[in-house]
């Protein structure tokens, strides 16, 4: 992990030393780099470079516009409407809609299948994302067979947030790698509710009283807008549930 | 009206003359016992070969009303060409192999614009379907148009079916046909590997298609 954070600009060119080496794996690169052969290294977007010798991949971190489907992404979509055995699903505006097979839920058969309104919220897993079609989702793990934790969500309400915060919520090591512990915070503060959150920059919370779902929802987006370290991450949740009591 | 061998200009829906008195030819119709052209161009009257030796002695009787047949002139309407004959544009038929262009790939099928019908380069560039279920012979349900075809392959098919107002209905289902030319993610010209893969030389890739098999 970089000490001090290098911002890259799409088409700088990167100083060959920081170019990570390894003795026996090849160089990996993540989203934001094009490689031109033969040795030329290239940022797409503009951002922070991350590199990681221990793997030795790179790749540039950066919170972007539009959402970009790929594949075993999870994200909320909003059903649009429902057609011959699909369901077209909406994960960002303006965007074309993916399309949720009707029998890609735990234990759906013809007859027994998830009867889902327009409008109605879905937790999903991206199976096909590419450049020439539009995307397609599933609700049920296509090797076990079982929703775990897909599937339509219901009661609560959805938050927009941005690409980079739904990123680092989705971490596994929240706190040091993504610096966001907001949600940990307010559940030690006594709250009861749950979230999902999705890749595509919607975060879902649900709870038994509507004042626990609008306080989740506030704390996310001041997170959010004002970028906050853990430490004001803090000092916002102890705020916020004074307010509350 | 028409026995003169001047030729004239006839538009659609012309008459040309009783049916009693010419055969049609190609570019004319019959309605009500009579000729009518169906095309917009000059007018052609053949005189009917006369069969060679003496005419056959009638010995019975017969209504002696219109002349047999073979002795009718044909008369025919053909579109104005710059002096040479100008071929009919050739359309493609089921059963044709043709070379086409994908244009576009949705789950169920693959939209192409069919260019070569045969050895004849088309004038115009028709649409043509081909459906998940006739992209191969083997495994028809569980075909992936993304591993098969990609916006831009050139593709060799047959054509199955003349289909509706839009599209042919084409199949890749043997294995002679299929994908002949495919760009890779990069830009660069692939070549085939195997029946389901092209690589492309210079990163090296693997990219997923249904190959033709070369001749």
């Amino acid at each position: 992990m970089a000490t001090a954070p290098l911002l890259v600009l799409p088409g700088d060119t990167i100083d060959p030393s920081l170019i990570p080496t390894h003795r026996k794996q090849p160089l990996r690169l993540g989203p934001g780099l094009r490689h031109i052969p033969p040795s030329e290294i290239v940022p797409t977007v503009a951002g922070q470079l991350v590199v990681d010798p221990k793997k030795n991949s790179m790749w540039v971190e950066y919170n972007g516009g539009r959402y970009i489907p790929s594949t075993h992404d999870l994200v909320i979509g909003q059903v649009h409407r429902s057609a011959a055995d699909l369901y077209y699903v909406n994960l960002s505006p303006y965007t074309a809609n993916a399309a949720l097979p009707h029998l890609a839920f735990e234990g759906a058969t013809k007859k027994t299948r998830p009867q889902l309104l327009p409008g109605a919220l879905i937790y999903a897993r991206v199976t096909l994302a590419n450049r020439h079609m539009d995307p397609e989702l599933e609700c049920v793990s296509s090797t076990t067979g079982k929703a775990e934790g897909l599937g339509p969500l219901t009661g609560g309400m959805a938050f927009d947030v941005s690409l980079g915060l739904a990123r680092r919520l989705l971490m596994a090591r929240n706190r040091e790698e993504g610096r966001v512990e907001v949600l940990e915070l307010l559940g030690a503060e006594g709250l009861a509710f749950e979230t999902a959150v999705g890749r595509n920059g919607r975060v879902w919370v649900g709870s038994e009283s509507t004042k626990t779902i609008v306080l989740v929802g506030r704390a996310l987006k001041e997170t959010d807008e004002g970028d906050l370290t853990v430490e004001q991450q803090r000092k916002l949740v102890k705020r916020l549930v004074k307010q509350l009591r | 009206m028409t026995t003169s061998t001047t030729t004239f200009l006839a538009i659609p829906g012309q008459l040309l003359g009783p049916a009693s008195k010419f055969q049609p030819g190609p570019g004319t119709h019959i309605h009500e016992a009579n000729l009518y052209s169906s095309l917009l161009g000059k007018v052609h009257i053949a005189q009917p070969v006369k069969a060679p030796g003496p005419t056959k002695r009638l010995n019975k009787i017969v209504a002696a009303t219109n002349p047999p047949p073979a002795e009718m002139p044909t008369i025919s309407v053909s579109r104005s060409g710059s002096g040479k004959e100008k071929q009919r544009e050739t359309l493609p038929e089921v059963g044709n192999v043709v070379l086409c262009r994908v244009i576009r790939i949705t789950p169920r099928q693959a939209v192409v614009a069919i260019l070569t019908c045969g050895d004849t380069v088309l004038e115009a560039e028709w649409q043509g379907l081909i459906r998940t279920q006739d992209v191969r012979a083997t495994e028809k349900d569980r075909v992936k148009i993304y591993e098969s075809f990609r916006p831009g392959d050139i593709v060799r098919a047959e054509v199955i079916s003349l289909g509706d107002q839009a599209n042919y209905y084409l199949s890749t289902a043997r294995n002679e046909l299929g994908v002949i030319m495919a760009s890779s993610e990069a830009g660069n010209t692939m070549y085939p590997v195997n029946w389901k893969e092209y690589r492309d030389p210079e990163t090296g890739m693997s990219e997923l298609r249904k190959v033709a098999k070369p001749y």
